[in-house]
């Protein structure tokens, strides 16, 4: 069998003397789309900035595609390329363009020539449907567009991974639709993904394999029916008590 | 190709610093030296209405260079500045109606005596003080560093009053005049010529501490510079010339020569725009030195703060305590005590003369420099920290990241600090007037001493600031609204 797309193997991290990730292993099939969930504080953002090393690790490997990029170095650039990165606040360059967000890393890193860019940023925008919006600077944009162009964003460069991390949790209710919307297209695509998100809906829908973690650890992971209809662990039982009945 | 721009940056940055220290070229044909005098000590030292330096001491120094076949440049520094650049080595000699006294002869070579002079006491002219005994509980103005000013100290304790020191003659006369001080000490010759000259002042009690002038000359010149004067001095009181020099100033001593003399040196439209056409050539040139020192100090403390302020932002720790430790140093020290400290101070540890204005120039970097680069980290450090991992997500490297997200959006954060500190080192300029530069602000020090005008001039120099920081403030919001545009 191919080696799995992103393996965490016995990962720690420590802030001070604060033990937030306990030991995890984790690992991510290609095509794979996983779902975190867990209560707040659990971890989950912690384990996702992990695996694109915004965050460094105490102990453990973290290996994409087989390389360790908890000990990258220099060429933790390269690995970050192929792993695509959405963030709960969207975090769009406000000093550019929709269009020069989505073509600024190709460009900058001798990828694409601007022409080219350009061309395949128009394509993304229509993936997202935002076609319109090339020329707009993202202050004018809606909280859901924003989303929708930073993920055209990540796509620009072609990634293998995309790391998702509440995409839709600072969103307004009718912006939510169009955010899973694309992001529901990708799986069905066979984008590898790993999504932390409360939207339980969703999950169940898109994943093909659910993750449940509390206090920095692994507590049980299947299928979303496993996850959601037959939950073994008293903490999940009680977690998903909480989220289903509000 | 990226990494050029950083480079050429940091290049230029060093470029601008080492030309500041590569020491002037000195003649070798005719010797050539420096010597440093007061602002203003008439008759030994003044500028005269068209603003060139006259008197006593600047006639004989030239009169002792052209019978001994050298070649002299005086600077008027200041009496202490130019004491403090003698023992620094920055000048080969100060003529400015120096006593000689044990202290001098063993810190430089004094030349034989020139001119014989005294400390005498005086009051404002309608004081009913007689002498010293008159002064019990009193305040009693002194220049700095002068052999009057050590009569008074000496004097204190037994006659009961405090002693206020300043740094010239011009604003001692005034304190005695507004009533601030009852009296002040000063040599005897140039409190009768200030007194000729129309300060309403008046001496009395007897001349005491009789002392002799002479030139004071760096030591390891005493072979050659001090030899030439002494021999120079010979000549020409031998040859009458220096009785005709002294009689050109003071004339017989009676008040009606003085009268005459002084009436060469004073403006005849006392009026604000006729004090402002008489002295429009020298203002513009100091306005002119101002500008270069405001230019040159803003380029170069722009370019070393925002190399310090990124410096403060890697990811290195070694860098960021290099980056806090400039900031903590040059933004603690006052500008002041920095000035002196790299004009006076330095040149003694290297052996190597710093020019007033290249010093003047460093100052402003390190200075100005450091206040730049604490507000280029903080501006940097403002910028949501999102922005940072969503380019390193992406996989832009970190410098890419830097210049191409991060910097645009701190430079709007910092334009308003980058404005205000122009403004700042546009004022801070004429701190370096301690320097002896020919600014603005030691040009107006400089006209006041000769014409007394300290309301005008100060006011028209006031209104020369004003004029030029409104026209910077004006530049600076029309490149704001340009980068925000942008
Ligand atoms: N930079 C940091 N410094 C110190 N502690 C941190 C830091 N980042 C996260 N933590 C701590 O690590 C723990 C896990 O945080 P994390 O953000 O991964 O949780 P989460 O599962 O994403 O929670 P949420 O659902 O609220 O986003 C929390 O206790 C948090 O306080
Ligand atoms: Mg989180």
């Amino acid at each position: 069998m191919t080696i799995p797309r992103v393996e965490m193997k016995n990962v720690r991290k420590r802030f001070g003397d604060n033990e937030v990730i306990k030991n995890i292993n984790l690992k991510v099939d290609d095509n794979e789309v996983v779902v975190l969930i867990g209560p707040s504080g659990a971890g989950k953002s912690t384990v996702l900035r992990m695996i694109n090393g915004l965050e460094t690790t105490t102990s453990g490997e973290i290996l994409i595609d087989g390389d360790d990029i908890a000990h990258a170095g220099k060429s933790i650039n390269q690995m970050r390329e192929k792993i695509g990165m959405v963030f709960q606040h969207f975090n769009l360059f406000p000093n550019m363009s929709v269009l020069d967000n989505i073509t600024l890393a190709p460009v900058e890193l001798g990828i694409r020539n601007k022409a080219d860019a350009v061309t395949q940023a128009k394509q993304f925008l229509e993936v997202v449907g935002l076609t319109d919006k090339a020329d707009a600077m993202p202050a004018s944009l809606s909280g859901g567009q924003k989303q929708r162009v930073a993920i055209a964003r990540a796509l620009a460069m072609h990634p293998e991974i995309m790391l998702f991390d509440e995409p839709t949790s600072a969103l307004d209710p009718e912006m939510v639709g169009d955010v899973l919307g694309v992001m529901r297209r990708l799986a069905k695509q066979g984008m590898t993904m790993v999504i932390v998100t409360h939207e339980m809906g969703f999950a169940r829908e898109v994943a093909d394999r659910v993750v449940f973690f509390a206090d920095g650890e692994l507590l049980e992971q299947g299928t979303p029916t496993d996850i959601f209809d037959h939950p073994q662990h008293p903490r999940l039982q009680q977690f998903l008590k909480q989220v289903l009945n509000v | 190709m990226k990494r050029k721009w950083l480079w050429s940056t940091l290049v230029a940055g060093f470029v601008a610093l080492m030309v500041g220290f590569v020491p002037q070229p000195t003649q070798a044909a005719t010797e050539s030296y420096t010597i440093g005098t007061d602002v203003t000590f008439p008759p030994f030292e003044f500028a005269n209405k068209q603003n060139q330096y006259v008197g006593i001491d600047i006639d004989l120094m030239n009169a002792i260079a052209k019978q001994q076949g050298f070649k002299v440049t005086i600077k008027p520094l200041g009496f202490n500045a130019a004491v403090q650049a003698l023992e620094a080595g920055q000048i080969d000699g100060v003529i400015a109606g120096m006593s000689i006294t044990p202290e001098r002869q063993e810190k430089f070579a004094m030349s034989d005596p020139y001119y014989q002079s005294g400390t005498v006491m005086a009051v404002a002219k309608d004081a009913k003080i007689k002498g010293l005994s008159g002064l019990r509980g009193k305040r009693v103005a002194v220049k700095t560093g002068t052999a009057s000013a050590d009569y008074a100290n000496a004097q204190k304790k037994k006659y009961g009053f405090s002693v206020v020191t300043f740094d010239d003659s011009n604003n001692m006369y005034q304190d005695v005049m507004t009533g601030n001080s009852a009296a002040c000490f000063e040599d005897k010759p140039v409190m009768q010529y200030g007194i000729a000259s129309g300060m309403k002042l008046k001496i009395v009690g007897k001349t005491t501490m009789k002392s002799d002038y002479g030139i004071a000359i760096k030591r390891s010149e005493s072979a050659t510079l001090l030899k030439k004067v002494n021999a120079g001095l010979k000549a020409l009181k031998a040859n009458g010339q220096y009785d005709k020099i002294v009689r050109k100033y003071l004339g017989n001593g009676s008040e009606a020569a003085q009268k005459k003399k002084t009436a060469g040196t004073s403006e005849t439209d006392r009026s604000f725009m006729g004090l402002l056409k008489s002295n429009w050539g020298t203002l513009m040139s100091g306005l002119q030195q101002t500008l270069w020192l405001t230019i040159l100090g803003i380029l170069c403390a722009t370019i070393v703060g925002v190399l310090v302020g990124l410096l403060g932002v890697v990811p290195n720790k070694f860098a960021q305590g290099a980056a806090t430790t400039f900031i903590y140093i040059f933004r603690g020290l006052p500008m002041m005590v920095l000035a002196l400290f790299i004009y006076s101070g330095v040149p003694s540890l290297i052996n190597e003369k710093i020019p007033a204005f290249v010093a003047g120039i460093i100052t402003l970097t390190l200075n100005e420099g450091a206040y730049t680069a604490a507000f280029v980290k903080g501006g940097i450090a403002a910028v949501n920290p999102g922005q940072m991992e969503a380019a390193r997500s992406l996989g832009l490297p970190w410098g890419k990241a830097m210049r191409r997200v991060i910097l645009p959006q701190g430079i709007k954060i910092m334009v308003p600090s980058f404005i205000n500190q122009f403004i700042i080192t546009l004022k801070d300029t004429s701190i370096l007037s301690v320097l002896g530069l020919l600014e603005l602000t030691q040009t107006g020090k400089i006209i006041i001493a000769r014409n007394m005008e300290g309301f005008k001039i100060w006011s028209m120099i006031a209104l020369i600031y004003l004029i030029i920081i409104t026209l910077l403030t004006w530049l600076s919001n029309w490149v704001q609204k340009r980068v925000n545009a942008a």
